[in-house]
């Protein structure tokens, strides 16, 4: 029975945590008309004062974009091919039409992330780090803007009421500090997840590779 | 009480069937660990190399891999190895065939190149590992 009792707990967080995309919503006409299959993620722009915070957001929206049902263009390769042509600075590829980065990479929609914030105030028991997010996804083919979203997000470890998992992260945040390198990690995942994966809400829809299951079975092509 | 259990369990599952559709062992970690620590770049390529054979292992190979385990073997200099690895990413995805077509070109053509470039950079950085020129690929 206990070990009943912990399977349900443990299948209950999963849910929390990860499954609220069952209510679709029908807020996304125009991104369901493109219905892109496949998604070029481009260098994360960086107007905060964090210098590491373009590096962490990068690093954790592939994983979340390619669960959603998408093909996602190789990340680090992407980056290092627009570097190599004279697109080190990622606001000069923010600024370039969708179009014309999306040829180059025979990509459907390209999406786009700007830091806006992204704080962390030091306290001596606690740590607070605010983060403000801006992500959209443009047409590869019209420019047009298909989705967009703002995220900001306070995370504090002793907020009151346990603080969630927003809590356990910021947690883990101060424990990491203490130990001179903070890991921002679960902090990028999360706001990455919240982002997108949010259902019902401002997420995207399911891309193709999660609504046609038959693309899924392992070994179908070698 | 124990048969809604049971019940509960089963209806969750249908809720949310796949917890991960892909095997990731880690990429956003070895992504991070790349940027903020680039001279270990022989780290970096054995990481994309485990989180392909993993992923393979699994049969659960997330879009991308191929193609950016590719790619830091092309920048070491391994052409043919990184052609191989981009004509698997294209035959597993119709949607990188264009781009891996395209990359599979500018491997060929800059192979002489890139080494060039590949064997200054190994020598700056200490020489410490023989670096072996790779074959001419014959399209």
């Amino acid at each position: 029975m206990n070990r009943l009792i912990a399977v349900i707990i443990v299948i209950i967080l999963s849910v929390l945590s990860g499954c609220a995309h069952r209510a679709e919503l029908n807020k996304q006409e125009k991104f369901l008309a493109a219905a892109p299959r496949s998604i070029l993620i481009v260098p994360v722009v960086n107007n905060s004062v964090d210098i590491t915070a373009a590096d962490y957001l990068l690093s954790t929206i592939t994983i979340p974009l390619a669960e959603r049902g998408y093909y996602v263009f190789p990340v680090n390769m992407v980056k290092r091919l627009l570097e190599d042509d004279g697109l080190a600075d990622s606001s000069l590829v923010h600024s370039a039409p969708a179009s014309k980065l999306a040829n180059l990479f025979g990509a459907d929609a390209v999406l786009y992330i700007t830091v806006q914030q992204w704080d962390a105030q030091y306290m001596v028991l606690s740590t607070r780090v605010t983060v403000a997010l801006d992500y959209q996804i443009r047409d590869g083919r019209t420019d047009e803007s298909l989705w967009s979203n703002k995220e900001k997000i306070v995370y504090m470890p002793d907020d009151g009421g346990g603080g969630g998992l927003g809590g356990l992260i910021a947690k883990a945040i101060v424990a990491a500090i203490t130990k001179g390198l903070p890991n921002y990690m679960p902090l990028a995942r999360q706001a990455n997840d919240k982002a997108l994966l949010t259902y019902p809400g401002k997420g995207i829809p399911l891309g193709p590779y999660a609504t046609e299951q038959k693309e899924l079975s392992p070994g179908s092509r070698k | 009480m124990k048969c809604f259990s049971f019940a509960l369990i089963i209806l969750l599952m249908l809720g949310c069937a796949p917890r991960t559709r892909y095997t990731w062992e880690h990429y956003d970690n070895h992504l991070y660990g790349h940027y903020k620590d680039p001279a270990q770049k022989e780290r970096f390529i054995e990481a994309l190399k485990e989180v392909v054979n993993e992923a393979e292992a699994s049969g659960k190979v997330p879009p991308g891999i191929y193609a950016e385990y590719g790619y830091v073997l092309y920048e070491h200099g391994n052409g043919p190895m990184a052609i191989q690895y981009f004509q698997k990413e294209a035959e597993k995805w119709p949607e990188a065939r264009i781009f891996m077509t395209k990359m599979i070109a500018i491997v060929q053509k800059g192979n002489k190149k890139k080494e060039d470039k590949t064997r200054l950079d190994t020598i700056d950085a200490g020489a410490k590992q023989i670096n072996p020129a790779p074959a001419e690929v014959t399209p």
